[in-house]
């Protein structure tokens, strides 16, 4: 029963789904910092490789991984082209008309490939081994601190979290509303934009009216409740544990690595 | 101390703040609630019965400060309810459980649910979970603890919304008609729920409701009208004064009509509202007649259903081997339609019945190709078969006299001529008047623009069908009408483009038992004047014996049993092994049989009646002629 399976979240009980969401992204955040300071085939090699035994302990499936990428596989080949063929390096390997192809481009363009790759590989890792829920706690936990410049952090947090649980209630509703109006002869497949655009006015029309009944009995759902968005208690208490320590020290480890390889070895970029 | 105290009590939703609107509230209807005077002790159980818009809501809203009294003074458990300082303190001791189970929970996770209002009132950490395992335990949910709240039942989610309300220790529990938008199922397991707290926890419970059976477990009952409290006493006296609540725009129980109609046959038999009860009198009345036991001619023979003539042609249905598997070849494929075969002639008035999941909603989706046969969808590929597997069944589904299997039908015409009714269909309203709502579906359909006036003809024809003024409503807005009259124009929508086959989804879902009276007769007019079939999705057996002529018990995906109602709800055992209820008569009947009364009917409260009458004067007993 333990599932909130929408988005991207794919449930399994993992080393990796056990840790904390801060761990998580706090990681994440330091992933990201060593991959782009990572100037050498060896740190950035190092990099790949704690991001391939982050995946591993994982459980997640190679193939719901990959899926992020196909996305983005497109830009990735064309910013490597542009970078292959436009990069002025002098060891000219090959040219035509106005390209050029250098020794130094195509190490560029490969650098960039790799650090676009391991971004988003990283990220969607995170959203697949966090559930929707947990991440919100966890980014609410992060902007604690902002508190203190008065930023309403519990308000936003609890908006994010009634927006996650209507997320299934709207798509379901947006299905029902569209099957009702297909029997009525509404067409949303066929026709110019103009003709798609008005088609959508009546799915649109009765899902804003029902979303906003819903938060008007959510409203008082809640003040019945006693809600005033004063002080309040929280029950769930993020804790860090053992694996959250491993995390941390194989992150430093990572950063501290990739700082000692940039000051020790020539950049190749 | 009284838990809950009205003195001289009205309240207004326009606020007469400002200065120049100083006039007195004299005009008849500004008040929701006009001097309510009322009371309720400890741990009582009260029920609160009335039409849509008699007030009942605002008076539970009234109670725990949502909204404040214009006039006069509430006070609970002696906090009176205007003090602001009081507020949540009054919050804490009054919960609320609302109508819709999607519309008051707060978070995804059960327990994070229940731990919000706790929360709220600064409850310390290690308690708020204490609080959680005793409210989840109270409502029997605590195997759901970590569950996701979307995707539990409708009776599920009340019960996790009763536990979101527990957890905050009240002792005062209001129920604002928390059963409505609930199957037979759902509704059980709430007032069981609510019976338990009231017993265990010395819980007081103020229960506002349409049906009569569950104000029947009331200790007391109060009836409203126009923001009045106009009848009080014991729910089983109050629910038996005819002509007082028909004044209140109620309706007399179910059985207590089969009362008063055996009565008018000259046949004495007190007022019942149970089954049992009935069985009792029906049985002694029999006993003074010097009746001991007895059985009536077997009804009539079911007709010849092999013939499928009339379920090929024109408004009819012919289904065999349908299956249909939601998200195919992924992880979450589910088999919602394991081979189902049904034939719907032309004429009917079919009723389709079934728990949630158990196929129903997906056949009536197939039946104007919301959901499509494989063979039916254009980019269809014949599998190719491993060797050795024998091709399944092939699919045939004839509806209308189209052939729903072949991708070449045309099925825009066939979604004109099956027309769907979803459930709560005043919710797909959008247009800005009545007039352009209706005429949607229309426009849409033909093939060739109509013409002004021919537009007008079908829409004003439709709209009068529906039991609504033309003129009257065709340029207001659809969202200022009452639920009712939306509802009504919903239908309107459907069917003017004149269907064959109307298929509706729980048309009297969420009604008052009159809107549920109306919305069945205006069935049965529909039948009678446009469409050849009427198809209708139910819960409510009492619905379904009284009005359809032959109806289908859905379950895992197939048909189980598919008869007139008089032979299925004859197998009360089967029903029952289907986790499905009977209707009322059914269960009369059933009981007289045990007392050695074997009296047929077709399970419509009139036939009952007509049956029980005709047994007694001895024309109908041992093999005579049915007096039909």
């Amino acid at each position: 029963m333990n599932d909130v399976s929408f988005g991207q979240y794919y449930p399994a009980s993992s080393f990796i789904h056990k840790c904390d969401p801060r761990t998580k992204i706090l990681f994440l955040i330091a992933f990201i910092v060593a991959v782009f300071i990572s100037d050498t085939f060896y740190a950035l090699g190092a990099c790949a490789f704690l991001f391939v035994l982050v995946a591993a302990f994982s459980k997640v499936p190679v193939k719901s991984l990959l899926k992020s990428v196909k996305a983005i596989l497109f830009l990735l080949a064309f910013t490597a082209f542009l970078n292959l063929f436009f990069y002025s390096g002098k060891t000219v390997l090959a040219s035509w008309w106005i390209f050029t192809i250098t020794k130094e481009g195509l190490i560029y363009a490969a650098f960039l490939a790799v650090r676009l790759f391991l971004l988003v590989l990283a990220s969607t890792l995170l959203t697949l081994t966090t559930s929707p829920v947990s991440l919100t706690d966890g980014i609410e936990s992060l902007l604690y601190p902002l508190k203190l410049i008065r930023f309403p952090v519990h308000e936003l947090a609890l908006i994010m979290s009634i927006a996650l649980r209507f997320i299934p209630i709207l798509t379901d509703e947006t299905s029902r509303i569209m099957n009702a109006q297909k029997a009525r002869g509404a067409d949303f497949e066929t026709g110019g934009l103009i003709k798609r655009v008005k088609a959508v006015l009546p799915v649109l029309i009765p899902l804003i009216i029902s979303a906003v009944r819903r938060a008007d009995e959510l409203g008082d759902a809640m003040d019945a409740r006693c809600y005033s968005g004063g002080k309040r208690t929280k029950y769930k208490k993020l804790t860090f544990a053992w694996r959250d320590l491993i995390a941390f020290l194989l992150v430093a480890l990572l950063v501290t690595g990739v700082i000692l390889l940039k000051v020790y070895l020539p950049a190749v970029v | 101390m009284k838990a809950i105290e009205f003195e001289k009590v009205r309240f207004s939703y326009k606020t007469n703040d400002s200065e120049e609107n100083n006039e007195p509230f004299s005009t008849e209807g500004v008040f929701a609630l006009n001097g309510i005077d009322f009371s309720v002790e400890e741990g009582e159980f009260v029920a609160v019965l009335g039409h849509n818009g008699s007030g009942k809501s605002t008076l539970a809203r009234l109670i725990n400060g949502l909204l404040t009294p214009s006039e006069g003074k509430i006070t609970v458990f002696g906090l009176d309810v205007s003090d602001s300082k009081q507020l949540f303190n009054i919050r804490k001791n009054v919960g609320i459980v609302f109508q819709n189970p999607d519309n008051q929970t707060v978070a995804s996770i059960v327990e994070d649910d229940v731990a919000f209002g706790p929360e709220n009132i600064g409850v310390p950490r290690v308690e708020i979970g204490e609080r959680i395992d005793f409210a989840l335990k109270a409502v029997g949910m605590e195997e759901y603890r970590n569950g996701t709240t979307s995707r539990l039942s409708g009776g599920q989610k009340q019960r996790v919304a009763i536990a979101g309300v527990l957890a905050l220790k009240p002792r005062i529990m209001i129920l604002d008609e928390s059963t409505a938008m609930l199957d037979p199922r759902g509704r059980k397991e709430v007032l069981d729920v609510v019976l338990k707290l009231k017993k265990e926890e010395n819980i007081t419970v103020l229960l506002i409701t349409h049906f009569p059976e569950e104000a029947m477990l009331a200790d007391r009952a109060i009836v409203m009208n126009r923001g009045e409290i106009v009848m009080q006493g014991k729910p089983s006296d109050i629910l038996c004064r005819e002509e007082e609540l028909e004044t209140y725009n109620l309706t007399l129980p179910k059985p207590v009509k089969i009362c008063r109609d055996l009565r008018r046959g000259g046949f004495s038999v007190k007022d019942c509202l149970t089954p049992e009860a009935l069985a009792r009198e029906i049985a002694e009345a029999f006993s003074v007649r010097e009746i001991t036991s007895g059985e009536t001619a077997r009804v009539e023979e079911d007709g010849a259903y092999s013939d499928s003539s009339m379920a090929l042609g024109q408004g009819g249905v012919y289904c065999k081997n349908l299956r249909y598997v939601y998200n195919p070849s992924s992880p979450f494929a589910t088999h919602a339609l394991n081979g189902v075969d049904i034939q719907i002639r032309a004429g009917e008035f079919f009723g389709v019945i079934g728990h949630t999941g158990s196929g129903k909603s997906t056949f009536v989706q197939h039946l104007n190709a919301l959901l499509k046969t494989p063979t039916a969808e254009k980019k269809y590929k014949p599998k190719k078969l491993k060797k050795g597997q024998t091709p399944p069944p092939p699919i045939t589904l004839t509806v209308n006299g189209y052939d729903l299997t072949d991708k070449k039908t045309d099925f825009r015409e066939l979604r004109s001529k099956v027309g769907m009714v979803f459930q709560y269909p005043e919710y797909q309203l959008f247009a800005e008047t009545v007039f352009a709502d209706v005429a949607f579906g229309l426009n849409n359909f033909s093939v060739e623009p109509l013409s002004e006036a021919q537009i007008e003809e079908a829409v004003k024809e439709a709209i009068e069908t529906v039991g609504l003024d033309y003129n009257e409503v065709k340029n207001r807005s659809p969202f200022e009408l009452s639920g009712g009259q939306k509802r009504r124009v919903a239908i309107a929508g459907v069917i003017v483009t004149k269907p064959e086959i109307l298929v509706l989804d729980e048309p009297a879902a969420g009604l008052d038992p009159l809107g549920k009276e109306e919305i069945m007769r205006l069935l049965h007019k529909i039948h009678k004047d446009w469409c050849k079939t009427v198809i209708i999705v139910s819960h409510d057996m009492d619905e379904i014996s009284e009005n359809c002529t032959r109806a289908a018990v859905f379950s895992e995906g197939k048909v189980v049993l598919n008869a007139r109602p008089q032979d299925l709800f004859e197998q009360y055992d089967e029903l029952s092994a289907l986790g499905l209820d009977a209707p009322f008569t059914a269960k009369t009947v059933s009981l007289l049989k045990e007392k050695g009364y074997f009296i047929r009917s077709d399970f419509t409260s009139g036939d009952l009646v007509d049956k029980v009458l005709a047994f007694a004067s001895g024309e109908n007993r041992k093999g005579g002629q049915t007096n039909e």
